[in-house]
């Protein structure tokens, strides 16, 4: 891949349309929508084809003239490329005829997707000339951002809410990154990392470099229509935050279809959240295309955006494809989490729980036909969210050191079963 | 890049005069603070000047997107009396702390 051409063209408003240099900047100077990463296609076509990306290293660069980098990537050449799982014993209890999981929970280094946008987001970082990178996180970000940054050699700032709980910090604070907790209400942290991130000239992922890092989305939709054989699945379950993952894998669709790279099927995509805070599930069930903001209460904390910036553009993604949303409760959350554990030994956090309980009920009211095939994203790790299954998953049984004990045992689970 | 200014102690300026900036805002009003001239009460109220990007209303939910110049402090106090108001004021990134 000696490729030092970039394919970038330029920073676009995704509402008005004025296009911007490629600069560490994301909103537009005239009407503040959010800028989108624009591609010269056509040079593309010449680079990528499915053969070069198949005799490319596998991780997430090998789309890379997809991704927004204008030199070779610096940071996350061992992130992405995770398996995708034909998990037929899921498929059968939630009653559809073929299911695949996208198995983000075991990505590189961190545990979840956010590794992916991160590395796009500090490989350009570098490219500018940026040596501080930052981001205001509660959990999978920071711990990206923190972990990237120092294989990197970057300097981290890490903005989080005074209030997280310790557990989560460690995550952060054992790569070296500076982590900075500010008390208040969350719409006052909100604001201020806000002000922090327009005031010094650092690389704030998710803010002024946001334009690039959503970018990193798209890989895991380019690795699971390869990983299918070159084709797009019919429906694919994404769970939501701000809703960026469910745009970008909706792009990765367009883009390898207008690409030739697969042949042009129809798609739905379908999003996924938890009924303590649905802003973008209750206005698609609604038929509204905007959505009124909610107060999160809910154990799927990575979920937790009660505005989510693209709740607007999700909206219209599943509109446009015929795709549905639905939420879940925290029971049906912890549900979800044991079901896809005990049918696939894969141990999910709180969005996968979420997103296989919305896939259930789709799957069960029909808005998922039992005779199609659907990929569903599981984007972190169960190891992350102990505490939200820790009373829902048995119990360990105690015997003395004994034979005698654990035969009685056995006797009394055979009889119990038998009942 | 430029990174934190050194502050020393006789710095007078960083204690002395506020500083003027320019803050962009999401504004969701909720159905009933639709119809209130919001926008025309804070240039009366405060020392700010006002300066709409977007607007949408429906019946459910007003949205105006917003620019506030003046110095800090009176940019600060808009934004607090907005808030005790029940609008939700959002920073133009919107969600800036994500998980
Ligand atoms: C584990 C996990 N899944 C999904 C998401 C949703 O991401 P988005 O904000 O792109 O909708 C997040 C976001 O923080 C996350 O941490
Ligand atoms: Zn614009």
């Amino acid at each position: 891949m000696a490729n030092e051409k970039s394919f970038m063209k330029a920073l676009k408003c995704r509402e008005c349309g004025h296009e911007y240099p490629l600069a560490a900047t994301h909103v537009c100077e005239f009407d503040f929508g959010p800028l989108e990463v624009v591609y010269d296609y056509e040079a593309i076509r010449g680079s990528l084809t499915r053969a070069s990306i198949e005799s490319r290293a596998k991780n997430m660069w090998r789309y890379r003239e997809l991704l927004p980098v204008a030199g070779e990537p610096t940071v996350g050449n061992q992130v992405g490329y995770t398996t995708l799982v034909k998990a037929d014993r899921l498929a059968k209890r939630l009653g559809i005829r073929e299911l695949w999981i996208k198995n983000d929970a075991v990505n590189y280094p961190t545990l979840s997707f956010k590794d992916r946008v991160v590395s796009v987001a500090l490989s350009r970082a570098v490219e500018l000339g940026f040596t501080t990178v930052a981001c205001a996180s509660t959990g999978n970000l920071a711990n990206s951002v923190a972990a990237n940054a120092a294989a990197a050699g970057l300097k981290a700032y890490v903005f989080i809410p005074a209030d997280l709980e310790h557990g989560k910090v460690i995550n952060s604070l054992v790569y070296g990154a500076n982590v900075i907790g500010i008390k208040g209400h969350y719409d006052e942290v909100n604001r201020l990392c806000a002000e922090i991130a327009g005031k010094y000239g650092w690389a704030f992922v998710n803010v002024n470099m946001r334009p690039y890092y959503a970018e990193g989305s798209k890989s895991m939709g380019f690795e699971i229509q390869e990983q299918l054989g070159w084709r797009i699945p019919q429906h694919t379950v994404i769970p939501m935050a701000s809703g960026s993952l469910l745009t970008k894998i909706h792009k990765s669709y367009q883009e390898f279809s207008k690409l030739g790279l697969v042949s042009n099927t129809k798609w739905k995509i379908h999003g996924a959240q938890a009924t303590g805070c649905n802003p973008i599930s209750a206005a698609q069930k609604q038929g509204l295309d905007f959505f009124k903001p909610v107060k999160p209460n809910t154990i799927a904390k990575s979920l937790a955006i009660g505005t989510p910036a693209d709740g607007f553009y999700s909206l219209r993604v599943m509109k446009e494809t015929g795709g549905h949303s639905d939420d879940v409760s925290d029971d049906e959350i912890r549900e979800g989490i044991k079901l896809l554990a005990e049918c696939e030994g894969i141990f999910a956090e709180t969005a996968g729980g979420v997103t296989v309980g919305v896939a259930k009920k789709l799957i069960a009211s029909g808005k998922i036909p039992a005779e199609d095939s659907a990929v569903l994203c599981i984007t972190g790790n169960g190891l992350k969210t102990l505490d939200a299954v820790v009373n829902s998953v048995g119990q360990t049984r105690e015997i003395r050191p004994s034979l005698r004990e654990f035969e009685g045992l056995l006797e009394t689970e055979d009889a119990a079963c038998k009942a | 890049m430029p990174t934190k200014p050194k502050k020393t102690a006789k710095s007078a300026k960083a204690v002395a005069a506020p500083k003027h900036q320019n803050t962009r805002l999401w504004l969701m009003y909720p159905p009933k603070k639709i119809t209130e001239p919001i926008i025309w009460q804070i240039s009366q109220k405060f020392k700010v000047v006002t300066n709409v990007r977007q607007a949408s209303v429906t019946g459910e939910i007003g949205i105006v997107c917003l620019e506030l110049s003046g110095l800090r402090p009176e940019v600060k106090a808009t934004i607090k009396w907005l808030v005790g108001l029940g609008i939700s004021v959002e920073p133009v990134e919107i969600s800036v702390v994500e998980s």
